[in-house]
């Protein structure tokens, strides 16, 4: 319960001011009730009371606020730190304040009250009391003296007299009462002067007492009104017959006005003065510990005020700092409540400006982000479809970028090589050498170039077309590169083929000619000619008709070679078609011609007729080869359906155990006229290659290891095609 | 160094203070108390004749001789007694309450000490403290009021006396108030009947 309602105390504002007003209300309680005339006086204690309880609760509430900044602080909690530090400024701040105010005060109180009494006041106030007495003492003695002679009298009187007696006594000596009283406090007889007043006064039991010690008794007597009357008391030493008891006689004598008056002043001014003296110390007391409880309050309640305002200055800073964490880890978005319209306020607002900011340039730099990457991309794809090869070189001749065409023309992987330096490149590519040494050279005139090379990656040739362009600023190259090997060879194909049309066309047509007349000449002079020398005519007319019949069997080849005829595709199934072939060649039984195992119901579309002259071609030239080797003959067929490149191919391989091609044959080996053997045309394998490529095929020779050559053809299958 | 000697003065009081406000419902001093009280018939009323002793501690001396004045207080009660559940339990009816107030001061200049009855404003002026204390604790014939006193059958009268420290100047009274010196009133003491 009381947990709770300090729990409830010490959070939020209202409490702070609730009980700032609260303290403020019961100070001036406080110091209302130490007035004299207040009628708080006697609330005092309650009060005080309530200001005790006020501190303890306020010191309970205090302790637990500064355990929590202690364990915020421990805790190493944003803000805890500065937090700690400002209290700590206010705490000093406000003891120090205090202590001086309040020793000051209590200084000032002490040395105030004090100063209201003085030694020489108090003797003077002592002395006047005492001369007062004295001048009284006279007096006193005086009328002592004049009551004895009155009770001389009066003893000598018989007892009818005595009240006549004293009524004359009372006249004379200005008397304000005459009593006659026996000892024991009866009334004899009384005159009294002033006639309102029935009753003398009696003498009380202490008069009574010292009389009865024969002591005479004299006593200044203040009156009701304060006024001053002098009482005087003698035993009379005479007894009546109706009263056997000594009696008494009592005076009171009045006071001249203008001494009482004095002497009401002396006494009044000495006892407010004693009274005054003797009350200095409970006042102190009392000021001092209102002062103190105030004080302490007052202390108590700064110090928790300074913890509170300290958290609300932090509380901001805290969140400034929070917030700017939050940034550092990336969250842009980050919104602070404004505090107020401070300086503190200004940062929050300018903080919350700055991440607004911030999360604009950061979705306007993902936008760009964005668009680049798509601009990259839509490059990339791009570069990617060009036949061109494309790498972009940095102006450190680092490679910032490639194409996938690039890698294939260059036969290595520069994806995995981007950002390296360029000549890094050649490193186990010794194919490339002369390519980066030909960007090195050319680089360094700071223009566009443009440059054919060779390259041999492997056992190939192949020839690229590079142009290479400087970036803007100089910032780089780009190079372009296309591989055009194949470009220049159908280019040479073409040439060839335009040649092969002439020569059918101009030599074959005068050759019949050449033979009909050279058969004529054989026919017709032959018999004229005497029996011995018809031998050398026969002979040479032979040999003119056997070299036209060889004109026209080359003629014919590159007719054939040059003869464009229009494909009649059909569906044949290639063993068929093979052993078809194969059995031309088993009748010479030193050939060994064989058809591997193969899938026997393998169909492919191709012109037939066309297709048997790639195997006749190939087969007679792998006769030849192994036969001018002077190798036994063993050529063997395989065939086979693969998968390659995402297509369905049929592989067509034709093996000799010959010599092999010559490695500098082997890119050039299906060109017309590039063949190392005695016999045949050299047009051969350049046909064979024209009709493999006119079904969209592809041809090419491997050497095998450890002897022979192999041909490789693959044409495409249909997808049906199992 | 007065400032410390005064801050560690104040500290020290306010302890005590708190202390002794703790513990002020604590033991109290030899108080005032009543000797003897009767009541007499006279006539055909009731009187009232009593003895009330007042040993005055030396604190209360102490400020009667600064001319502090002190005022006393007699308390009178007259209550209906009657009885229920055979003794066990008494129902009281309070018929007649007094208070007779008197204010004792010393008297620097005649040495005399004056007490006043601050009902009536009388005073009577006595040479010494003791026989002023003697005076104000005698009470002699005081009549009681008639009108409740028709049947004395159950009549109970009680009587204590005290200082009334209200009346007190303002510094002393808190002090006063939780001191044990200064609680001196007297038990209720229950009047003979004649």
């Amino acid at each position: 319960m009381a947990l709770n309602l300090i729990k409830r105390l010490s959070s939020g504002t209202a409490p702070y001011f609730s009980l700032a007003a609260l303290l403020l209300v019961l100070a001036y309680l406080m110091s209302a009730a130490t007035e004299d005339s207040s009628r708080l006086n006697d609330l005092f204690l309650i009060i005080f009371g309530l200001g005790v309880l006020c501190l303890i609760l306020l010191t309970a509430i205090l302790i637990r606020s500064l355990l929590r900044l202690y364990r915020d602080f421990k805790r190493e909690e944003v803000g805890s730190r500065l937090t700690v530090r400002l209290v700590s400024l206010f705490v000093l701040l406000i003891l120090v304040s205090t202590t001086i105010v309040y020793s000051f005060s209590v200084h000032f109180l002490h040395r105030g009250i004090n100063s209201w009494f003085d030694v020489n006041v108090e003797q003077a106030l002592d002395d006047a009391l005492d001369l007062s007495r004295s001048a009284f003492g006279i007096r006193m003695r005086t009328l002592l003296r004049q009551t004895k002679m009155m009770s001389g009298v009066l003893r000598d009187l018989p007892e009818g007299d005595l009240n006549h007696s004293l009524r004359e006594l009372n006249q004379l000596s200005g008397a304000l009462e005459l009593s006659v009283w026996s000892i024991d406090g009866q009334l004899i007889t009384a005159s009294i002067e002033n006639p309102a007043i029935m009753v003398p006064a009696k003498p009380n039991e202490a008069i009574f007492r010292q009389l009865q010690q024969q002591q005479d008794y004299i006593s200044l007597d203040p009156g009701d009104n304060g006024e001053l009357q002098l009482r005087a008391a003698v035993l009379m030493q005479k007894k009546l017959p109706s009263h056997p008891e000594d009696l008494v006689l009592q005076v009171l004598f009045p006071v001249n006005e203008r001494l009482s008056s004095l002497g009401k002043t002396v006494q009044d001014a000495y006892t407010d003065y004693k009274e005054l003296s003797y009350l200095r110390k409970p006042l102190i007391t009392i000021f001092t510990l209102t002062l103190s409880l105030i004080v302490l309050l007052t202390v108590l309640t700064s110090i928790w005020f300074a913890v509170w305002i300290s958290r609300r200055i932090v509380q901001p800073l805290q969140e400034l700092a929070d917030g700017t964490q939050s940034v550092a880890s990336g969250n842009y978005n980050t919104q602070i409540t404004v505090a107020g319209h401070d300086e503190i306020g200004f940062l929050v607002r300018s903080f919350n400006q700055m991440t607004q900011r911030l999360t604009q340039s950061r979705n306007a730099t993902q936008r760009s982000h964005r668009l680049l990457e798509q601009q990259t991309n839509y490059l990339g794809a791009v570069l990617g479809s060009l036949s061109s090869g494309v790498i972009t070189l940095d102006d450190k001749q680092f490679l910032k970028t490639a194409n996938v065409v690039s890698s294939t023309i260059l036969d290595i992987n520069l994806q995995h090589r981007l950002e390296s330096p360029l000549n890094k490149l050649a490193e186990n590519q010794g194919h490339l050498q002369d390519f980066i040494q030909m960007i090195f050279v050319n680089i360094q005139q700071h223009s566009s170039w443009q440059q054919q090379l060779d390259l041999y990656p492997g056992k190939r040739h192949q020839t690229l077309m590079c142009r290479g362009t400087p970036l803007p600023s100089e910032s780089g190259w780009v190079i372009v590169f296309d591989d055009i090997t194949t470009l220049i060879q159908a280019q040479r194909s073409a040439a060839w083929g335009e040649v092969a049309r002439r020569l059918a066309h101009e030599i074959k047509n005068p050759l019949t000619p050449i033979q009909l007349s050279a058969e004529r000449l054989q026919h017709k002079y032959l018999p004229l000619l005497p029996e011995g020398q018809t031998e050398p005519l026969n002979k040479l007319t032979n040999t003119i008709i056997q070299q036209v019949d060889a004109l026209k069997e080359m003629v014919n080849d590159f007719s054939d070679y040059a003869r464009n005829p229009e494909l009649q595709l059909s569906n044949c199934i290639i063993s068929d078609l093979i052993n078809n072939v194969l059995a031309l060649y088993q009748s010479n039984s030193k050939h060994e011609i064989s058809l591997l195992d193969g899938s026997p119901s393998l169909t492919v579309k191709l012109d037939s007729n066309r297709f048997r002259q790639v195997l006749h071609n190939l087969i007679k030239n792998a006769i030849e080869a192994s036969e001018e080797a002077g190798l036994s003959v063993v050529v063997e067929l395989s065939y086979d359906a693969i998968q390659y490149n995402h297509n369905k191919w049929l592989e067509l391989k034709v093996r000799d155990h010959g010599p092999g091609i010559p490695e500098n044959m082997i890119s050039k080996l299906f060109e017309p006229y590039a063949t190392n053997k005695t016999k045949g045309t050299g047009l051969g394998l350049a046909i064979v290659k024209k009709i493999i490529e006119e079904h969209q095929g592809i041809v090419w020779a491997e050497n095998i290891h450890p002897d022979g050559a192999c041909i490789m053809i693959r044409l495409p299958l249909e997808d049906s095609t199992p | 160094m007065d400032f410390i000697m005064s801050a560690y003065d104040i500290v020290k009081r306010f302890v005590l203070f708190s202390v002794v406000l703790l513990l002020s419902s604590g033991s109290i001093a030899d108080g005032f108390k009543v000797q003897s009280a009767q009541v007499r018939k006279v006539g055909n009323g009731y009187i009232l004749n009593a003895n009330i002793e007042y040993p005055l501690t030396p604190r209360v001396k102490e400020a009667l001789s600064n001319g502090v004045p002190i005022t006393f207080q007699q308390q009178l009660e007259l209550s209906h007694s009657t009885s229920l559940l055979v003794k066990l339990w008494q129902w009281e009816t309070i018929l007649w309450t007094s208070t007779l107030r008197y204010e004792l001061r010393y008297h620097a200049l005649s040495e005399q000490f004056v007490l006043k009855a601050l009902d009536t404003g009388h005073h009577r002026n006595f040479p010494s403290l003791a026989s002023a204390l003697s005076a104000l604790g005698t009470i002699s014939s005081l009549n009681l009021p008639p009108e409740y006193l028709s049947d004395t059958d159950g009549l109970v009268l009680k009587i204590r006396s005290g200082l009334d420290l209200h009346a007190l100047p303002t510094p002393m009274r808190p002090g006063a108030l939780i001191s044990t010196k200064w609680q001196l009133t007297s038990p209720w003491t229950i009047a003979t009947w004649p």
